[in-house]
């Protein structure tokens, strides 16, 4: 690692010594804050295009199972070995867009540009446009923070720069996961990225420095080139539709290889005549000392060979939990009139009008007063509906006080509530009918009174089409997920969530299989924007707001999981034997618990137990 | 089904080598084979960046199933080509196998239909 921070940091001085176009160097307290500053550094406008020796060996046109050189952990190994290329036609992955680093690698045209405030002419921004995947990137220059951690994550990031002398520095955080490199080794979403830009006359050396918790043992250092183009190339479209590819197959289904098994691990180790130890990645295959450990030819090839299989201690969650712990209700639009309120517990998604709010889930309830207050400033109209998409207490634990803070008019004064006094003087409460049951039996507090039982539940409501829909045998057998059509926001309760595995309750009748098909039908009514960017926009249970990407990765681990504990089944494995193979190694670093209330084998016992003995009704959507 | 195992072709590795800007072709195909098939169109997706036929084949005991064929993209093909292959087309595609058996899978050599029409990448052949 030394060497490549000295070679960082003489590319730094040199960019800051020897540019062509070096200007007075820019931001200065002076410069006013907010405003961004009034000289820029180096300029880096213009149409470029990538070093083409550099892309090579780092695109998508990379060799399988070629991970040398970076200080992936053994997690991403094994991510990477059950990667097949044949990943990429399932629908969702067709037209993944590019993180950045990898964002320069993309063997096409680039263009660079500066966007200043009219008034001031002040450096609001610069903007990065990749051709490939369509990257439009904006580095905001005025001073703006970043995003609170509850906020969507996209592949181009949130990016905030600033001028090191003549070098512009760009830090990146709100990635979506991505490639390191499109053979398998991926970039969580937890990463930040942080590039260096020195101009040298007609190039520009973009150094940047990947630093990802989840997938990497140390920063990873990653170089490119861009050229100067003296023309633009008037070509920078690249459109991406994605379809049906593989004929036929069912949404399921997500190629992967099971640990052990991928027959092209030793492929690329010997084309090139290397030991496998140094084609499997990891941070001593950065170093010079990689030759001793190579040196005993037997020896090396047991190392890698382990290397291959789960091992090591059990690994927990290494992605910061987005939830705010403050003690305050944080309030944030997803789109249209569509909020999150994150602070208490689950999620709590609102939509406000003309009519009043409809609030689904309630949180915990520690915080009701407050989640009431932030309600209140979002809609001078009292709340008329709750929906709650499971009985557990950490989304339900608000009913009492918000049902109790609302009204129904559209009970109170009907021709059917006349002779019943108090009817509608509070919030109605709708959920799936076993949700209900569970609350009335556990004795939890405001069990709703609405209730729909196979068949979706829908209102016109604020002028918007809100439709809530049964997803049987998901987490448990009372799950349902709610459509705010006109806003496309789709809160998924606890079927997804981005903290930790889904909380599959087979006591309560919750399975793997019905928790995939509930992914999977709400994959059927998302849409992108762009390249899997936007569009219908997802509140999870748990976690940050995210849209489709997010759930299609979801969706791919459980299948993935599922496919890996079928196999140990098939195989007569006992769950003490599935448990010991590890089948979640890859996802723990991002999801795992070994403590608290859903811990990682508590999970694995609940795919083994829901695939031995699935309920009758998990395929009933 | 009709499925031959040919000679390579240089003409795959030099496609290879050229339009592999979104995924892999080396890491997706087996780009070192080249196999054919013969079969009915069932359906021609033109899209971007990957066009893709869908071909029903049938083997020797009359078994059907549909190989998934991928080709260049809708901007490369959405010339004569789009409006000359229609579902119902009998065809003979070579082109290099996928890696993964169960994707029943080729990546788009060359295409030649009944009625003598060709497309690919062998010398004097021409995309669209």
């Amino acid at each position: 690692m030394k060497t490549i921070y000295l070679l960082v940091g003489a590319l730094l001085v040199a960019g800051a010594t020897i540019g062509a176009q070096v200007q007075t160097p820019g931001a200065s307290p002076e410069n006013g804050a907010g405003l961004g500053p009034m000289v820029a550094g180096t300029d880096l406008s213009g149409s470029w295009r990538p070093q083409q020796l550099v892309t090579e060996s780092q695109t998508a046109a990379g060799d399988l199972a070629d991970f040398g050189g970076i200080p992936l952990n053994d997690a991403a190994r094994m991510y990477a070995l059950s990667w097949p290329a044949s990943r990429q036609t399932v629908k969702q992955h067709q037209c993944m867009g590019y993180v950045t680093p990898y964002f320069w690698y993309a063997p096409a045209n680039y263009r660079i540009w500066e966007e200043r405030d009219p008034f001031t002419q002040r450096l609001v921004s610069w903007r990065f446009y990749g051709q490939i995947a369509q990257g439009d990137r904006t580095v905001y220059m005025d001073g703006r923070p970043h995003p609170p951690a509850y906020a969507p994550h996209t592949f181009a990031g949130f990016s905030t720069g600033e001028y090191q002398g003549n070098t512009l520095t760009v830090t990146t955080t709100h990635l979506k996961r991505g490639w390191i490199k499109a053979n398998g080794v991926p970039q969580s979403d937890a990463t930040t990225v942080v590039e260096h830009f020195v101009r040298h006359g007609d190039n520009i050396t973009v150094l940047a420095v990947i630093d990802d918790p989840v997938y990497l043992t140390e920063p990873l250092s990653k170089a490119s080139m861009l050229v100067r183009m003296a023309k633009d190339p008037d070509a920078w479209l690249y459109p991406c539709d994605d379809s049906e590819q593989i004929f036929g197959r069912k949404s399921d289904v997500v190629p992967n290889h099971l640990f052990g098994q991928n027959p092209y691990a030793r492929e690329y180790a010997d084309r090139r005549k290397l030991p496998l130890l140094a084609a499997l990645g990891g941070v001593e295959t950065m170093y010079p000392e990689l030759a001793n450990a190579i040196r005993d030819t037997t020896a090396a090839e047991n190392l890698a060979k382990a290397r291959m299989m789960p091992s090591g201690p059990p690994a927990v969650s290494r992605a910061p939990d987005p939830t705010p712990k403050d003690g305050e209700i944080h309030t944030m639009r997803v789109s249209g009139e569509v909020y999150l309120l994150a602070g208490d517990g689950a999620n709590i998604a609102v939509q406000v009008g003309p009519q009043g709010a409809f609030v689904v889930d309630t949180g915990s309830g520690k915080l009701a007063d407050k989640v009431i207050a932030a309600i209140a400033k979002l809609s001078a109209k009292p709340i008329q509906f709750i929906l709650n998409t499971t009985f557990r207490p950490d989304h339900t634990g608000g009913n009492a006080k918000l049902q109790m803070a609302g009204a129904d008019p559209s009970v109170t004064g009907s021709f059917f509530s006349m002779q019943f006094q108090g009817a509608g003087l509070a919030a109605t409460i709708i959920s799936q009918l076993n949700t209900q049951s569970r609350m009335v039996e556990q004795k939890l507090p405001a069990p709703p009174s609405d209730t729909f039982a196979e068949d979706r539940r829908r209102k016109y409501y604020n002028g918007e089409a809100v439709e809530a829909f049964p997803m049987p045998n998901a987490t448990t057998d009372g799950d349902s997920i709610v459509h705010f059509r006109r806003a496309d926001v789709i809160v998924a309760g606890d079927i997804f969530t981005t903290t930790e595995y889904p909380h599959i309750d087979t006591k309560n009748g919750g399975s793997l299989q019905g928790e995939i098909n509930a992914l999977n039908f709400i994959l059927d009514r998302t849409v992108y924007i762009h390249d899997e960017d936007g569009g219908t926009m997802i509140i999870p249970g748990h976690g940050r707001v995210t849209d489709e990407w997010e759930v299609a990765e979801y969706r791919d681990m459980l299948v993935i999981i599922r496919d890996r504990v079928q196999a140990m089944i098939k195989a007569g494995a006992t769950l003490q034997q599935t448990l010991a193979s590890r089948p979640t190694f890859d996802y723990d670093v991002r999801y795992g618990a070994t403590s608290g209330p859903w811990t990682t084998n508590m999970f694995v016992e609940a795919v083994y137990t829901s695939l031995k003995n699935p309920p009758k009704t998990e395929n009933a959507r | 089904m009709k499925r031959t195992l040919m000679l390579l072709f240089p003409t795959a590795l030099l496609l290879a080598s050229t339009l592999s800007a979104h995924h892999s072709f080396s890491a997706t195909y087996d780009t070192g084979k080249t196999v054919s098939i013969e079969g009915k169109v069932v359906q021609f997706l033109l899209r971007n960046p990957h066009s893709f036929l869908h071909i029903e084949v049938k083997d020797k005991e009359g078994k059907v199933a549909v190989y998934n064929v991928e080709w260049a993209a809708a901007g490369q093909l959405n010339g004569t080509i789009a409006s000359s292959i229609k579902a119902g087309d009998l065809v003979t595609i070579s082109g290099n196998p996928g890696r993964d058996p169960a994707d029943l899978r080729l990546r788009m050599v060359n295409i030649k239909r009944t009625d003598g029409q060709s497309w690919g990448f062998d010398p004097g052949q021409v995309v669209n």
